[in-house]
């Protein structure tokens, strides 16, 4: 890149290496900002909705993941431009505040950039049409908060919650049994939730999955699922009314951690060590044994010697549990995790209604379900599906229910979904936009133009005339002032969203508005681009 | 032709470059005026960002010019000055990185053609110095004080100068949230220079409207342990124990080595080590603390123990975080457990833990002495959240600034045209070359207006006419009037609350006009040969181009490709 010439036209060095830069300056950079968004946003497209399909990654090492879901899709996708990366991140910031809508926050974001590109051919300023989509992004927001409906749930009746849930899950692969995945969904949020705080740490949510079974087989456990199998194979497989001990010492005779040497000059002293060690063996199994334990749960690993013995006194025990585990394990049984043997005491215990080791199939994987927990504050969903991929796919959509029980808890509001909302702000947007004078009314019509297009990918994904159906809607909301219409993709036969029980959180589609909005203003505020020509 | 035979005398290395004289001056100015082009257009409310990209692939996405001079990596020895006092202007007042650039290229570039008809540079330099102390002096007779007035009112009146600086940033559409944010956070640290109690924490996720201020300290989760989750997460003030020594069952001495002869002491050594350690969290515990922080590690052991006796526990704080918990609370760090006695425990109204974003954040709120403020940043992208913290950097000593020197002046270029009008004024006074100098500095400062003007798509001419034409009234009542970033007209800064610290305005006419002149002094530049191997490749395509004329140069450039 050349900066400044001096009389007789050479380029003066200014910068380092300057013959490798590459700049790009003024409506070219803006364009080419632009087109790259826009390519992502055109991925994403055909994973909108119910009927958006899914997309095939294969990572360096042959990993295959198989997925609808945006943020998974676009952070698989490892791209290199980057006004691409800043889509991606996008979408990954509504995967992390919110957990879902993070393909609806692409296809925003790139509707608006196709938008703007408009404007930009009629020589408006990039930062006005920044400012009118401000502008009317606040517009939407607020009357998004207009049609938005509180939604009332208590601990008894959460099918709202579910309903929500059935929402989210009905665009994933998984829809085939979307309403049981959402009732383990909203169960286990609330379980975990605090519903006083409105705060709900997912940590407390353990999704543990297994290859074979049916997705049908998916299940709820108010406890832990533990992939280990007991240490003895003839130990007990089942316990009921389990006294848990938690412990994070290993079956060992202790050793100081300075360093430390032992002279053994006689045989007596060896026999004296000898002696010593066993006998450390006895006492750890005696102190088990005598606070009343029926379990041992070990984070550390135990001596054959241990397990032997520990067998023989009739005690059962797990070993090499993670210390994640652990935790979650002495959250459910309300015990207490206890680094040292003379420390135990038959407080520090966990309980647990049943403590069972089940083989699965015809492989010999075994797991430890620890159910019926006295203080059930952490839980499990555990889950079977055909294959390892649809596997992932559905930890991915149960987390994303997770997510939207989790904001429903914090925030009750919910608008309905099938692209209704996007429609009523649309309609909003564009007669607040005669209001303003000056270039922004242009921009905050274009806003208006883009909201339009969830709706429409959405029709399209779902075979369906995409200008027809959305005109039809948009007149019928307008017509019968209704701000529940919406696109019908799984041809119910009604427009109505109520009617259909599909609802998206508020907090929700706010994000996905406000968000768009800044990572749009963001690109079209660049308007040099400098780099070295590497990339 | 006794001359010619004389030998030449070597006084350099071989390969030293020199240049000298006129044209190395013009070409010294023809180089800064190229670099002030870049940031040019990220001037004021409209400005533009730019993206750039490193070797290394980092991205960069900024409008504060300061920040792109430095990625901009320039080695032309010149243009360097440029980039120098742009850091200077970012360190001394934080902001007008980009004034101070634009002012500098101005001036220099007004110098340009007086150069080339041969007037002395000293004379233009002694010229511009002049200029430049009449402007400071004429910023200080029109700057506006704000000191004395009450509290509610101040706020106010720093919100509007946080504002202005923000409005030319990513963030400008929430700038009043922003700079309402920023005011309180100043003033919560009240006066001492202590910058570092103000921490910004950038959380990914949410959009901007969801920052919000701490007053108090607020820091991502450390690395927790089994038995983390057991902690109560939520207390109602809490005593708080500030450590700086590892909680964790170790050797207590490094190197250390025990023999033993008797087995049987097997147990007594074991033990002994674990009475060390109990020993300390006993000490915690008993003090009264109900939070514990550690700079150091907190092991599985100690979080078990706190867990047990409810209390929360958060070990490898950083340095800064556990300072600033240390300033908010009243606390001191301990390097001992020993002897922990009350005044030495921190204290607030509520710690908590919470969600925000993606992290788990451990908040204290309510601090007594309440000296600090942290700022959790949120937003869409990573870029976009370094950009605002950026920006908030820069509004933050703004606010600093004007809280100290409390002086004020109009933004939006009002300032700039009124010193012009002044020194065209102050120059028909002046028989002598000096006139013209004057008056071309005075014409320099005319930039940031028209500037202002050309990025937002006005038609610069006509808006710097009609200002001119404003500050010429006799009467004075002009001199606010600025450019109208809304309507492309004009329009009075100061009632529109467009307002900036004298200070500022002040720092960047002084560092510009230095720049400016030290360019004009330098008439001769020597650069020294590079290093061995860079030299050998200089020689060898120096060789080539000797040989094989054009292509020699391409040679060269694969070469440097290579590298």
């Amino acid at each position: 890149m050349a900066l400044a010439f001096d009389e007789f036209g050479r380029p003066f060095i200014i910068l380092k290496e300057q013959e490798q830069m590459t700049r790009l300056r003024g409506l070219d950079a803006q364009k080419a900002n632009i087109s790259a968004g826009k390519a992502v946003a055109r991925i994403l497209r055909t994973s909108l909705g119910p009927k958006g399909m899914d997309k095939m990654l294969q990572s360096p090492d042959g990993d295959i993941t198989i997925t609808n879901d945006g943020a998974t899709i676009l952070e698989q996708m490892d791209v290199d431009n980057q006004i691409a990366k800043l889509m991606v991140e996008l979408s990954r910031s509504q995967d992390y505040e919110i957990g879902d809508g993070t393909t609806g926050v692409v296809v925003m974001a790139g509707a608006l950039l196709e938008q703007a590109e408009k404007l930009l051919e009629r020589g408006i300023h990039p930062i006005r049409i920044a400012e009118g989509y401000e502008m009317a992004s606040r517009i939407a927001f607020e009357h998004l908060e207009n049609v938005a409906n509180k939604y009332e749930f208590d601990a008894t009746n959460i099918e709202p919650l579910v309903q929500t849930c059935m929402t989210t899950l009905s665009s994933k692969i998984v829809n085939r049994c979307k309403r049981s995945l959402a009732e383990i969904a909203v169960k286990a949020v609330l379980a975990v939730a605090d519903l006083e705080r409105k705060d709900v740490n997912l940590d407390l949510i353990k999704v543990e999955g297994k290859v074979g079974g049916k997705l049908e087989d998916t299940e709820l456990i108010y406890g832990i699922v533990v992939d280990k199998d007991m240490s003895h194979p003839q130990m007990p497989k089942q316990i009921e009314d389990a006294k848990i001990a938690i412990l994070t010492c290993p079956f060992e005779p202790p050793k100081p951690k300075t360093k430390h040497k032992v002279d053994i000059d006689t045989v007596e002293k060896f026999q004296t060590l000898r002696q010593q060690e066993q006998k450390y063996f006895d006492d750890m199994v005696q102190q088990c044994k005598d606070v009343g334990a029926t379990l041992v749960i070990c984070q550390w690993g135990f001596d054959d010697e241990a397990n032997h013995l520990l067998m023989h006194r009739n005690l059962p025990a797990v070993r090499w549990v993670g210390g994640v585990e652990l935790e979650l394990i002495a959250i459910a049984t309300g015990g207490r995790i206890v680094p040292r043997f003379q420390e135990l005491t038959p407080e520090k215990l966990g309980k647990a209604g049943l403590v069972r080791e089940k083989a699965f199939g015809t492989t010999k994987d075994r797991m430890i379900y620890i159910e019926h927990c006295a203080n059930s504050k952490a839980v499990t969903i555990f889950i079977r599906g055909g294959n390892k991929m649809i596997l992932e796919e559905t930890k991915r959509s149960v987390h994303d229910a997770l997510c939207v029980a989790r904001n429903l808890i914090r925030n009750n509001s919910i608008v309905y979904g099938g692209g209704s909302a996007e429609i009523s702000c649309s309609i909003a947007v564009e007669a607040a936009a005669d209001k303003y004078p000056g270039v922004e009314q242009y921009a905050i019509r274009a806003f208006a133009d883009a909201l339009d297009a969830i709706p429409m990918a959405l029709a399209e994904n779902s075979g369906l005339q995409p200008i027809e159906t959305l005109s039809a809607v948009k007149s019928q909301q307008i017509k019968e002032n209704n701000h529940y219409c919406g696109i019908d993709c799984n041809d119910m036969g009604t427009n109505d969203m109520r009617e259909q029980d599909v609802f998206e959180t508020l907090i929700g589609k706010q994000q996905q508005i406000m968000l768009a909005t800044q990572v749009v203003k963001m690109i079209l505020k660049i308007d040099d681009v400098i780099s070295s020509s590497d990339y | 032709m006794s001359s010619m035979l004389q030998p030449q005398i070597i006084l350099l290395k071989e390969g030293t470059d020199t240049s000298q004289g006129k044209p190395q001056l013009v070409s010294n100015i023809n180089a800064c005026m190229a670099v002030a082009d870049v940031v040019r257009t990220t001037l004021g409310p409209r400005g533009m960002d730019k993206l750039i990209h490193d070797e290394k692939g980092n991205t960069t996405i900024s409008n504060d010019g300061a920040t792109i001079m430095k990625l901009l990596d320039i080695v032309h020895p010149a243009a360097k000055i440029l980039v120098d006092i742009a850091k200077s202007q970012d360190s001394e007042v934080g902001d007008g990185t980009t004034t101070v650039v634009l002012f500098a290229g101005e001036f220099l570039k007004e110098a340009k053609p007086f150069i080339e008809d041969g007037v002395h540079p000293q004379n233009l330099i002694r010229s511009y110095r002049t200029a430049s102390q009449l402007a400071i002096e004429k910023i200080k007779e029109l700057a506006v004080s704000i000191a004395g007035k009450s509290l509610e009112e101040k706020k106010s009146l720093l919100g509007k100068c946080a504002a202005t600086t923000l409005s030319s940033k990513l963030i400008g559409g929430e700038k009043e949230f922003f700079a309402s944010m920023v005011v309180d956070a100043v003033i919560a640290i009240g006066t001492d220079d202590r910058l570092n109690m103000i921490g910004i924490k950038k959380v990914p996720g949410g959009n901007m409207r969801d920052s919000f201020l701490v007053n108090g300290v607020a820091f991502k989760k450390t690395f927790s342990y089994a038995g983390f989750e057991q902690q109560p997460k939520k207390f109602l003030n809490p005593k708080i124990l500030l450590l700086n020594i590892e909680l964790e069952l170790k050797s207590e001495k490094e190197n250390a080595e025990i023999r033993l002869s008797d087995p049987l002491q097997y147990q007594s050594i074991v033990d002994a080590e674990w009475n060390i350690i109990y020993d300390k969290l006993d000490k915690c515990v008993k003090c009264g603390a109900k939070v514990v922080l550690s700079r150091l590690a907190i092991g599985d052991l100690a979080t078990q123990y706190f867990a047990d006796r409810d209390i929360f526990c958060a070990g490898r704080v950083t340095e800064e975080d556990l300072q600033r918990v240390a300033a908010a609370t009243g606390g001191t760090v301990q390097t001992s457990v020993n002897n922990v006695i009350d005044e030495v425990l921190g204290s607030c109204e509520l710690f908590e833990e919470r969600q925000v974003g993606n992290e788990r954040f451990n908040i204290f709120s309510g601090c007594p002495s309440g000296q600090t403020a942290t700022i959790v940043l949120r937003g869409g992208a990573d870029q976009f959240i370094e950009e605002a913290e950026r920006s908030l950097h820069d509004a933050i000593m703004i606010v600093r600034r004007a809280l100290k020197n409390s002086t004020v002046v109009a933004g939006g270029g009002a300032i700039d045209m009124e010193i012009s009008r002044y020194l065209r004024q102050h120059a028909r006074t002046i028989a002598g070359k000096s006139q013209l100098f004057i008056n071309s500095y005075a014409k320099a400062l005319e930039v940031i207006p028209r500037q202002l003007c050309d990025n937002a798509g006005f038609d610069a001419t006509d808006v710097l006419n009609k200002l001119r034409q404003k500050h010429a009234l006799p009467s004075g009542e002009g001199a606010p009037y600025g450019v109208d970033i809304n309507t492309g007209g004009i329009s009075d800064s100061f009632a529109n609350f467009v307002w900036e610290p004298a200070v500022v305005k002040i720092n960047a006419i002084n560092a510009a006009t230095e720049a400016a002149c030290l360019v004009l002094s330098v008439d001769e530049t020597v650069k020294n040969p590079k290093s061995e191997s860079a030299q050998g490749e200089a020689a060898a395509s120096a060789m080539g181009g000797r040989g094989r004329g054009g292509a020699g140069f391409r040679g060269r450039g694969r070469g440097m490709r290579r590298r």
